[in-house]
């Protein structure tokens, strides 16, 4: 899970996986409140995931501000770099 | 001279229920401000234990509620009928209802003697009803999340809870937007759903109607507890816990509102 692709992919499989969502509509425009019907419940459990993925650690408060799947992709970019 | 004679007793009964909701209405908010400010604080005095003080302003807000949906009764403003009312009685568990009304809330609580109830966020800050949200304990609908850990502790607690799940009124005619809050709070603490299915007919007190215009007649409010929703079954059969959410609610959504889909338009 290098490149901004893969990152992409892995949260369309994951989206599936956690939450019904049909892969093609993972783009990195989809909204995913609006769009991707995901609530704040369902946010905390993707953070969770997210963080036994990477095994970085990722503040709340950062995902917060996280609006569409691009949003996701540059936290998730930044838990790896970091 | 006969159609005359009825159009003005259907005239004057209109103004009747006019003013009699004008009365129950400022009942109402008097009735909420003599909690707060004089109920509660003697309460608290009796009631050392914050657990104990709640119970009791849970059942004192019940007595009141059931007092004022008998005294509406009286003015021959509402009528009203339950269905397996003695299903409501049992302790804890989550009681949840479609909202068309602005007094669902009142109807349901003046039949279960003790429960938690999740209300607008706005009400903490609303002079007739701070007082007696607050000393009830009730829980404000804030964000998901931190709703369900709220709804969870109190069931946890031993209380039982009413929640709607539109998060607030219908629209006439239009599909309502379940939220998961109310499955995610009976998959993660294991209480089954309890459905109310409340109809009220004529319609009135829906959302954006004031208050004064009452409908053509006295309206009577149906209440219909249906059978309880076990949460288990739907943990075994979905790999995820927000998987299992979405279809506990579209299920509570079928026993809610069973009426043909075709009949109501999507939300804009």
């Amino acid at each position: 899970m290098k490149s901004r692709e893969d990152i992409l992919s892995t949260l369309s499989a994951l989206f599936a996986e956690l939450f019904e969502i049909d892969p093609a509509s993972v783009t990195l425009e989809a909204k995913l409140y609006e769009d991707l019907d995901v609530d704040s419940i369902d946010a905390v459990d993707l953070v969770v995931r997210l963080k036994e993925l990477t095994g970085k650690k990722i503040e709340p408060e950062e995902f917060k501000s996280v609006r569409t799947v691009e949003d996701v992709v540059d936290a998730v970019e930044a838990m790896l770099g970091a | 001279m006969r159609g005359s004679r009825e159009r003005l007793g259907a005239g004057l009964n209109r103004a009747w229920r006019i003013i009699g909701t004008g009365v129950s209405f400022a009942l109402f908010g008097i009735g909420g401000i003599v909690i707060g400010l004089v109920i509660y604080p003697l309460t608290r005095l009796v009631s050392p234990r914050p657990d104990s003080l709640r119970r009791r302003m849970q059942y004192l807000i019940h007595l009141s509620f059931r007092g004022f949906v008998g005294f509406m009764n009286q003015l021959r403003l509402l009528r009203y009928s339950i269905h397996g009312e003695s299903k409501l009685l049992r302790p804890n568990q989550l009681i949840v209802a479609n909202h068309p009304t602005l007094i669902d809330v009142v109807m349901l609580i003046s039949r279960i003697p003790r429960t938690n109830c999740v209300v607008k966020a706005s009400h903490w800050h609303n002079p007739v009803m701070a007082g007696p949200v607050r000393a009830a304990g009730y829980i404000p609908n804030t964000e998901s999340a931190i709703l369900v850990e709220r709804c969870h502790a109190a069931l946890d607690d031993g209380q039982s809870l009413v929640i709607f799940p539109e998060g607030t009124r219908s629209t006439p005619g239009v599909r309502p937007k379940l939220q998961r809050g109310t499955a995610n709070i009976a998959l993660r603490s294991g209480i089954a759903i309890l459905p109310v299915r409340i109809r009220c007919t004529p319609s009135t007190l829906t959302k954006g109607l004031p208050w004064y215009s009452v409908p053509a007649r006295r309206f009577h409010m149906e209440l219909e507890v249906g059978e309880p929703i076990d949460p288990a079954p739907y943990l075994r059969d979905h790999p995820t816990v927000n998987r299992a959410a979405r279809a506990l609610t579209r299920d509570l959504e079928a026993v809610l509102w069973p009426e043909a889909k075709a009949d109501l338009v999507n939300p804009a």
